[in-house]
């Protein structure tokens, strides 16, 4: 996207014609140069292990090319279960986020620099922390006799082998703490934009604040919002450690099962089956928001 | 993937040949240079077991012996994959195995043959742990053993396998994932207990079944030891030596041996088939099967000595399988029909404990 802004710049007629054919030359030399350790870095991380993932997930066991991974993980209804609890989660977080991330990011963006500066380190700082020690944390508050079951039970609404490990509750209150910062950062990022005289002027036609935030300030958000929704949906599809840790064994998720096939019980191929399921489902989930945004920005 | 490996492979022999052709060349008519240490290339499993490996073993060895000695870190599975991709020149002089890989190797030739008599400690050895020796695998010199760990301030002693199905546990069961080595022994134990064996595993399965609803299921070490601290756990099939680990972080955790039996992780030690310094590894072997070393496994990990010479104090003892009574409680099912099932058994595990 940028690099087709930098050449339109670049071909504007506001540059004498002589001069037009080496610039461009010139242009695309630079843009050659600092793209070239990305573009080096891509090619190496990710198109080449790719490549080589997609030739496993369809080599046989004896070196032939074969369906039989994609037609055993697709043809068992275990694993479509699996891929259902993955989806089903991971849009539940991505809707949690949104409704918790949304507001924070809204208040975020109308106090004073000095509050707004600490508000953003308090949400990254989790970042700073690694995901197994927060979900470790998780553990302890939400196992038996943790501060979660705990309170419930002194309020008398559950009783006392009550526990939240395990379950998928677990999986999407740590996930949501997770990746919660980036929603809010994507959503503040629209929010600090939108000029401030539009709600003003809403208000001031007889708007009340809930009919301006949705009328006004959500719609303008929603940029920010989908992107937000985008990234914390991706992750959350690919993530294992948190729902493997405070999911457990008896919750498989696509990430999880591909771990256990890959170092567990040593099945590549498989493995990589199962990752290239994973990969066509983000893309698939990619794509409409590519078109959406594509058309957006021409 | 195994491209690249064998590029580099080429790479490092052309390297090699290489120096070597250099070092003739620099040392043609010098005198030759005063004779370097011998050397020996082991594995070792890394992490806590290999630092007391190290202590135990390969520093008084390289003292006693005046060699020395390289370890690289590799589990078993990785140690017996590079064995085969060594192959023709193997960079190993002694291989130590958990998994009973060194069935495998043996009858692929990657290890050689030892004579008992080639071993001062052999004579001192219990018969299970020579009896590899006749199929060309190395001696085993220390045992992890399976049983079941209880907490004993607040369940009653249990004292067989079935005994995880009594309803006085009822609740308060762990069971371990079939993906960890321990689960894998511990549920083919179970599956022995209720009357099957490794090609029918339906009886361990129902079994399991009926244990799901009121059991936790985790996957790793330290999930069991947080079941043990804070999930009210009770009672679990596990290793031996891991209850040391729970003891050591202050939870009240024995280890009893199931009345059916003990199966366990053998920990064997290989002699790498093709190598110059045979008699050199050989002695190596015979190190770690000597008393001395033995109990020290045992006092350090509480990993259960394979010779019968060896004294342990009563602590120590009671925390090992120790003596003949104990020794004669453990089982060993089949390495090579476990590989062939693992993948299988694995599988249908995870679709029984899927809610």
């Amino acid at each position: 996207m940028s690099l087709s802004t930098n050449t339109g710049s670049v071909g504007t007629p506001l540059l004498p014609p002589k001069g037009v054919s080496a610039r461009v030359l010139g242009g695309i030399a630079e843009d050659a140069t600092l793209s070239a350790p990305g573009v080096f870095l891509i090619i190496l991380a990710f198109i080449l292990p790719i490549g080589q993932m997609l030739l496993l997930s369809i080599e046989g066991a004896s070196g032939g090319l074969t369906t039989e991974h994609f037609t055993r993980f697709l043809g068992d209804s275990y694993y479509l279960g699996i891929v259902w609890r993955t989806l089903r989660l991971s849009l539940l977080i991505t809707v949690i986020a949104a409704v918790i991330g949304f507001p924070l990011a809204y208040v975020m963006a109308h106090v004073g620099p000095r509050l707004r500066l600490w508000l953003i380190i308090l949400v990254i700082l989790p970042l700073m922390t690694s995901v197994v020690v927060r979900t470790f944390g998780w553990m302890v508050l939400l196992g038996r006799g943790g501060l979660i079951p705990f309170t419930l039970w002194k309020l008398g609404l559950v009783n006392r082998n009550f526990t939240l490990m395990q379950t998928e509750s677990a999986i999407v209150i740590g996930m949501v703490q997770v990746l919660l910062p980036f929603m809010t950062l994507s959503v503040l990022g629209v929010v600090m934009k939108i000029d401030r005289r539009l709600e003003e002027a809403a208000r001031t036609m007889g708007a009340s604040f809930t009919a301006t935030l949705r009328t006004v300030v959500l719609p303008l958000a929603m940029p920010g919002i989908v992107a937000g929704s985008l990234l914390v949906f991706t992750l959350s599809v690919s993530s294992f450690i948190t729902p493997s840790l405070l999911g457990g064994v008896r919750l498989p998720v696509v990430a999880g099962s591909i771990y256990e096939a890959a170092t567990k019980t040593l099945e590549w191929n498989f493995a990589a089956a199962q990752s290239v399921i994973l990969l066509v489902g983000v893309f698939l989930v990619l794509l409409p928001y590519l078109k959406l945004t594509g058309r957006r920005h021409g | 993937m195994s491209t690249i490996i064998a590029t580099r492979r080429v790479v490092l022999s052309a390297g090699f040949g290489l120096t070597v052709a250099l070092a003739a060349l620099t040392a043609s008519g010098a005198t030759s240079p005063a004779a370097a240490r011998e050397k020996l290339v082991i594995n070792s499993y890394g992490g806590a077991y290999e630092q007391i490996h190290r202590k135990l073993v390969i520093e008084p060895f390289s003292k006693k012996y005046d060699v020395d000695v390289q370890v690289i870190t590799a589990y078993s599975a990785d140690a017996l994959a590079q064995l085969r991709a060594q192959k023709a020149a193997p960079q190993f002089d002694v291989i130590h195995f958990s998994g009973g890989q060194e069935v495998v190797a043996a009858r692929e030739g990657l290890i050689a043959p030892i004579k008992l008599n080639e071993l001062s400690n052999g004579k001192d050895l219990y018969p299970f742990a020579v009896e590899g020796l006749s199929r060309g695998e190395g001696p085993v010199h220390a045992v992890a053993a399976i049983g079941l760990l209880y907490n004993k301030e607040k369940a009653k002693k249990p004292e067989k396998w079935a005994d995880l199905w009594n309803a006085q546990y009822k609740d308060h069961v762990v069971l371990t994932d079939l993906s960890n080595s321990y689960g894998l022994l511990g549920f083919l134990m179970m599956n022995k207990v209720k009357g099957g064996d490794i090609t029918n595993a339906d009886p361990g399965f129902n079994a399991v079944k009926t244990l799901l609803d009121s059991a936790v299921v985790v996957a790793t070490s330290p999930e069991m030891q947080q079941n043990f601290a804070q999930n009210d756990a009770w009672i679990a099939p596990y290793a031996q030596d891991y209850a040391y680990t729970l003891r050591k972080a202050g939870l009240p955790i024995e280890f009893v041996q199931g009345a059916e039996g003990t199966p366990a992780v053998y920990l064997t030690a290989n002699l790498v088939a093709n190598r110059p310094n045979q008699d050199l590894a050989k002695k190596f072997i015979d190190f770690s099967l000597s008393p001395e070393v033995q109990a020290g496994w045992a006092q350090e990990l509480r990993y259960s000595p394979t010779n019968k010479a060896t004294k342990l104090d009563e602590t120590v003892a009671k925390e090992v399988i120790y003596g003949p009574d104990a020794v004669a409680g453990l089982i060993r099912f089949d390495p090579v029909a476990v590989d062939a099932n693992r993948a299988a058994l694995v599988e249908r595990w995870k679709k029984l404990i899927a809610k």
